[in-house]
C-alpha cells in the first residue's frame, strides 16, 4: 500500500478504507532474509531496535537467496517485499534486470566522526541499486569427529575422499563448488574466472565434482551444513563462516579450513515496485549506521562493510578473542581468499544453472551438446 | 668530473626510459585485453552470449578478419616501409648503429600490433612490446646528451623494462635485452639496462600489483633418469619450432608472391584463424587459457593436444607471414607447452616406469620450443626460474632448452631474427663488428685527393707526372669524369709513350660504389692486386674516390677499436 503523499489522496484513501486499520498495515516492514542464527543477529541488530525507534514492526520472510526465487516474487509488480537482503550478484543482475530500485547513497548516514558515507564504506560497496552491508565468505568446515588422526587443510583436501572419507554437503547450487574444484587442480586465482568461462574449464570442474558425486549431500536452507555437520551426518560442508562459528560456539566439534575461502558481499535492496521504498530507505539507513552494524558483528563473525563499524569492535563474549580475528577479512584469512566475481556470477547464472542441471541429471553437464566456447 | 657526468645522465635516462616502457606494456596489456573483451575473443566474454551462439559464431569469424583488414589498412597507408616492426628492427638498429625507424611509424606499428592481438589474430604480444620499449629508448637517445653510442644502450633499457613488466621478471627482461638485443656483455650496457629493468617490475608489480603471469605447483623431478626425456624432448622441440620457423618463412615468400595488394592479405590469414576457431577456440589470440590447461592432467586428450600444436603452428605462420604485426614468442610458449604436455602423456603412457607428471615435460617443451625461435637459451631459462620461482623447473628446462637450441642452430640459425635479418642482408652470425661492417660504408673512408688524368693524355706527359707523385696509379676518367680505367706504372713503361691513357688503361676488376660497406669491400680486396680500387656513383658512373687497401684495414681497426673499448668501458 503506497503511503499517501498528499492531502487529498490521504482524505480518499481514509474515505475509502474506513476502519480496517490502515494505519496499522502502513507500519510494517517486510524484510526478506535468510533465516537460522544470521536472522536472530538481525533482530538484536536491526529489527528490534528499528520497531522500538520508529513504532513500525518488521516482519521478516525467509527465502533461500536464489535468483530465481527473487524474480518469481519481483516480476509480476505485485510484491509485498520492502528490503532484500541479497548477495551482490542478485544485487547486479537484479539492478540490470531492473526488478531493483537504485538508491541514492546520500541517504546514508555518516559516520560518528562526520567522515560521509561514501568514504566510509569499503571500495565497491555502493552499488547502483544495492548497500553492502557485510563481507561473508563460503568456507569448508569439518567435523573433527570424523578425522580423529590427520585433519584436512587444504581445498583439495575436500575433494580426497581416499585421506579423508565421509560425505560432503555441498549448496544446490552451481556456485562456489566449481571454484573449488577447478582449483583442486592448481590453477592460480587470479586466472580462476578466467579459465571457468572455458568449457574445457568447467568440464574439469565437474569432472571433480563427479569423482566424489557419491559422497556428495545437497543443501538448500543455509542453516542445514552447520546442523548436518554437528549431528554427524557428514564429514565435511560447504557454508557460511558465520553459521559455523555460531555452531561452534553451542559446543559442536566444526573446525573451519580457511583456504580458498570465498568472499563476497551481502547487500540491502529494495523491489523496484516496492509499495514504500521511503520506508525501506529509512531502514537501510538505520541498519547501515556504525553502531548498528557492529552490533550484528557481535552476534555473527561476517565483516561490516564500514571502516567505523569495524573500530568498534572489541572482544567476543563467549570465546574472550578479537571479534576482528574471526572475520572471514582478518588478515591471517586472506592469505589465500578469493573474491567472489559477482559481475562474472551474475552474467553467467543461466549458463552455470544449465551446466548443474545437465550434469545434475545426466553426469555430464554438456550432455546438450550447446555448451560455451 | 666527465665520469660523474655519465653515471648520473645514464642513471636518470634509464630511470626514465623504464618508467616510460613499463607503462607503455601495461597500457599495451590493457589495450588488448579491453579489445578482447569487447570484441569477443576472451572466453569470459565469449560466455555471456553463450545464448546466442550465431553472435558468437559471427565474432569469432568477423573479429579476426575485420581486424585484419584495419590492420593492413593501417600498415600500408600510415607506415613509410607499409610494414609492422618487430624485434628484428630494433636489432638491426642497434648491431648496425642504423637509426630506427620513425617514432610515428612506430607508434601506429604498435598500435596496429595491439589492434591484431585484440581481434584474435595467432600472433604474440611480446615482440610489439619489446619493440614498443626500444622505441622509447630510441627516443631517449635521440636526446643530445653527449654520450657516444647511447642508442643501442638506450633502446636495451627499452626492451628491458618492457619485457620485465611484461613477465614480472626483472632478471629475464635484462638477460633478453643482452642476449637478443646488445648481443655483448659490458658494464657501459649492463648497468642501466638492470636500473630499466629493475624500474619496470617496480612498476609491474609494486605500483599496478599485477599478478604474475603463470604460477604452477612442481614438487621436483622424482627420478633422475627423466633427465635423458628432458634431453630428448628438447631435440624433438627444436625440430617443432624449426618446422614453425620454416613455415613463417615460407608463408612470408608465399605472401611475397601474391598479387593481392598487402593491405588485404592479413585479412586472409584473420578469416583462417576465425574458420578455425569456430571449432578450436584456443588457436585465438595469446591463449592464456590454453597454456593454463596444458598443464593439468587430463585437461586436454592427446589428439587435442597434436591437433591444437598444428593448427596453432600453421595458423601463426599464417597471420605472421600475412602481415599481422606480432611476435612469436608467446605462440611458441602455446605451441612448447601442448607438444611438451603431449609428450609428457606418451612418455607416461609408453615408458615402462614411473615420470614426475605432465607439468615439468609441459614446461620443459615450453621453453624448449621458446628458445631457438628467439635464439636465447639464458633468457628462457632464467623465464621459467623467474615466473614459476620452481628451482627443480628450472632446471629440468635448462636440460630441454639447450639440447633444442643446439639441434636448431645447426639444422637453421641462431633464431628467426637472426634469419629474418639475413635475408635482409645482414649477417649477425659474422659477430657484432661484422654488422658494424656491413653497415659502414667505404665512402666514409675513401680517399678523395688522388691521381687523375683525362683519357686523352698521352702516356709520355703522364710518365713525367709518375715521377713527382708518390702513387703508382693514375685514374683514367672521360671529360664528364666518368670512369674508364685504372693505369699502373707498369702500363705507362709497357706501352709507347704516344699511347693515350684511354687506351692503355685497365678497368679495375674490382669497382665499389657508394652502396658499398667496408665488409663487402674486405671481401673484394682479398683477391685484389693495386695500390685502390675505383669508388663510382652507381648513377652516373662518375668517379668519387678510391679505396686503398689501407684505408679498408684502417676502418676494421678503428671500428674493432672502438667496440673494444666500449665493452670494456663501465659507464
Amino acid at each position: 500500500m503506497k503511503r499517501p503523499e498528499a492531502l487529498p489522496a490521504l482524505v480518499l484513501g481514509l474515505l475509502l478504507i474506513p476502519a480496517s486499520g490502515p494505519a496499522a498495515e502502513d507500519e510494517t516492514l517486510t524484510v526478506v532474509s535468510w533465516g537460522g542464527v544470521y536472522e536472530e543477529s538481525q533482530r538484536i541488530a536491526y529489527f528490534d531496535p528499528f520497531e522500538e525507534e520508529t513504532g513500525i514492526e518488521v516482519e521478516v520472510v525467509e527465502y533461500d537467496g536464489n535468483f530465481e526465487g527473487l524474480r518469481r516474487e519481483l516480476e509480476n509488480g505485485d510484491t509485498e517485499w520492502d528490503v532484500i537482503d541479497l548477495v551482490s550478484a542478485n544485487a547486479r543482475r537484479g539492478c540490470s534486470e531492473g526488478l531493483l530500485r537504485p538508491i541514492d547513497p546520500d541517504i546514508l548516514p555518516p559516520a560518528p566522526d562526520g567522515t560521509p558515507a561514501r568514504e566510509d564504506f569499503i571500495e565497491g560497496a555502493l552499488l547502483r541499486c544495492a548497500v553492502v552491508q557485510l563481507v561473508f565468505s563460503t568456507v569448508v568446515a569439518y567435523d573433527e569427529r570424523a578425522f580423529p588422526g590427520e585433519k584436512p587443510t587444504t581445498i583439495e583436501d575436500l575433494f580426497d575422499t581416499q585421506r579423508f572419507p565421509g560425505k560432503r554437503a555441498f549448496r544446490k547450487m552451481p556456485g562456489a563448488i566449481l571454484e573449488w574444484a577447478l582449483l583442486s587442480y592448481g590453477v592460480p586465482r587470479s586466472q580462476l574466472y578466467d579459465l571457468l568461462s572455458t568449457r574445457r574449464g568447467m568440464d574439469l570442474a565437474f569432472r571433480r565434482l563427479q569423482e566424489i558425486r557419491e559422497d556428495i549431500v545437497w543443501w538448500q536452507d543455509p542453516g542445514e551444513p552447520a546442523r548436518l555437520l554437528a549431528e554427524g551426518e557428514v564429514a565435511m560442508a560447504s557454508g557460511f563462516n558465520g553459521r559455523f562459528f555460531e555452531e561452534r560456539t553451542q559446543g559442536s566439534p566444526i573446525s573451519i579450513i580457511w583456504d580458498n575461502q570465498i568472499l563476497d558481499y551481502d547487500a540491502w535492496a529494495i523491489p523496484a515496485n516496492s509499495d514504500q521504498p521511503e520506508l525501506a530507505e529509512q531502514f537501510i539507513a538505520f541498519a547501515t549506521q556504525p553502531e548498528r552494524m557492529a552490533e550484528q558483528v557481535r552476534h555473527i563473525p561476517y565483516g561490516p562493510s564500514r571502516h567505523s563499524a569495524m573500530r568498534r569492535l572489541g572482544l567476543d563474549e563467549r570465546t574472550l578473542a578479537p571479534i576482528t580475528s574471526q572475520l572471514p577479512t582478518a588478515e591471517h584469512h586472506l592469505g589465500t581468499a578469493i573474491w567472489e566475481d559477482s559481475e562474472w556470477y551474475a552474467r553467467t547464472e543461466a549458463f552455470r544453472q544449465r551446466l548443474f542441471d545437465n550434469w545434475l541429471a545426466e553426469g555430464d553437464p554438456f550432455t546438450d551438446s550447446k555448451g560455451g566456447s | 668530473m666527465q665520469a660523474l657526468y655519465r653515471i648520473t645522465v645514464l642513471a636518470l635516462l634509464s630511470i626514465a626510459i623504464g618508467t616510460l616502457a613499463s607503462l607503455a606494456a601495461i597500457g599495451f596489456v590493457e589495450l588488448v585485453a579491453w579489445l578482447n573483451d569487447v570484441l569477443l575473443v576472451a572466453p569470459r566474454a565469449r560466455i555471456v552470449w553463450e545464448t546466442r551462439p550465431l553472435l558468437v559464431m559471427a565474432a569469432t569469424i568477423l573479429a579476426p578478419t575485420l581486424g585484419g583488414l584495419v590492420v593492413g589498412l593501417m600498415l600500408s597507408r600510415l607506415i613509410s616501409q607499409g610494414r609492422g616492426f618487430t624485434p628484428p628492427d630494433a636489432i638491426l638498429a642497434v648491431q648496425t648503429r642504423t637509426p630506427m625507424p620513425s617514432f610515428r611509424d612506430g607508434m601506429v606499428s604498435s598500435l596496429a600490433a595491439a589492434l591484431s592481438l585484440g581481434a584474435g589474430a595467432s600472433v604474440g604480444q611480446y615482440g610489439p612490446m619489446a619493440y614498443l620499449g626500444a622505441q622509447i629508448g630510441a627516443l631517449g637517445a635521440r636526446l643530445n646528451l653527449g654520450i657516444a653510442h647511447l642508442q643501442g644502450v638506450a633502446i636495451g633499457c627499452g626492451v628491458a623494462a618492457a619485457i620485465s613488466t611484461a613477465f614480472n621478471a626483472p632478471i629475464a627482461g635484462l638477460v633478453f635485452a643482452h642476449e637478443v638485443i646488445l648481443r655483448h656483455y659490458s658494464l657501459r650496457a649492463f648497468a642501466p639496462t638492470t636500473v630499466a629493468a629493475a624500474t619496470g617490475y617496480v612498476f609491474a608489480n609494486v605500483v599496478f600489483e599485477r599478478e604474475p603471469l603463470f604460477t604452477v605447483a612442481f614438487e621436483g623431478v622424482k627420478h633422475s633418469y627423466e633427465f635423458v626425456f628432458f634431453a630428448l624432448e628438447g631435440i624433438l622441440c627444436a625440430f617443432i619450432a624449426i618446422a614453425f620457423m620454416r613455415l613463417i618463412l615460407a608463408c612470408q615468400n608465399l605472401s611475397d608472391r601474391m598479387s593481392l595488394p598487402f593491405a588485404f592479405r592479413p585479412m586472409l590469414a584473420g578469416l583462417a584463424v576465425g574458420l578455425v576457431a569456430l571449432e578450436l577456440p584456443e588457436v585465438m589470440g595469446i591463449g592464456y587459457e590454453a597454456l593454463r590447461f596444458a598443464t593439468i592432467e587430463g585437461a586436454f586428450a592427446g589428439y587435442e593436444l597434436a591437433l591444437l600444436v598444428a593448427a596453432k603452428i600453421v595458423l601463426t605462420a599464417l597471420c605472421l607471414g600475412f602481415g599481422f604485426p606480432g611476435g612469436v614468442f608467446s605462440p611458441s610458449l602455446l605451441i612448447g607447452i601442448l607438444f611438451g604436455a603431449l609428450f609428457g602423456m606418451i612418455v607416461a603412457q609408453f615408458a615402462p616406469f614411473h615420470t614426475s607428471g605432465i607439468v615439468v615435460y609441459a614446461i620443459c617443451g615450453m621453453m624448449a620450443v621458446t628458445s631457438p625461435v628467439i635464439g636465447a637459451p639464458l633468457t628462457t631459462i632464467i623465464v621459467v626460474f623467474e615466473l614459476t620461482r620452481s628451482y627443480p623447473l628450472t632446471i629440468a628446462a635448462m636440460v630441454s632448452v639447450v639440447f633444442a637450441n643446439l639441434v636448431a642452430f645447426r639444422l637453421f640459425g641462431r633464431s628467426i631474427f637472426d634469419v629474418q635479418l639475413l635475408k635482409r642482408g645482414c649477417d649477425l652470425a659474422r659477430g657484432r663488428d661484422g654488422a658494424i661492417l656491413s653497415h659502414t660504408c667505404l665512402t666514409d673512408y675513401m680517399v678523395t685527393d688522388y691521381p687523375r688524368c683525362d683519357r686523352k693524355d698521352s702516356l709520355g706527359s703522364l710518365r713525367a707526372r709518375l715521377r713527382e707523385q708518390s702513387w703508382d696509379t693514375l685514374f683514367v676518367t672521360d671529360a664528364a669524369g666518368q670512369y674508364l680505367g685504372t693505369i699502373t706504372a707498369r702500363h705507362i713503361l709497357e706501352q709507347e709513350s704516344e699511347c693515350t691513357a684511354g687506351e692503355a688503361c685497365v678497368r679495375s676488376p674490382v669497382i665499389f660504389d657508394e652502396t658499398t660497406s667496408i665488409r663487402a669491400a674486405m671481401d673484394s680486396l682479398v683477391d685484389f692486386l693495386g695500390e685502390a680500387a675505383p669508388v663510382i656513383s652507381a648513377q652516373d658512373g662518375r668517379l668519387i674516390g678510391v679505396a686503398p687497401e689501407g684505408v679498408v684495414i684502417s676502418a676494421y681497426l678503428d671500428i674493432s677499436r672502438e667496440l673494444r673499448r666500449e665493452e670494456n668501458e663501465a659507464a
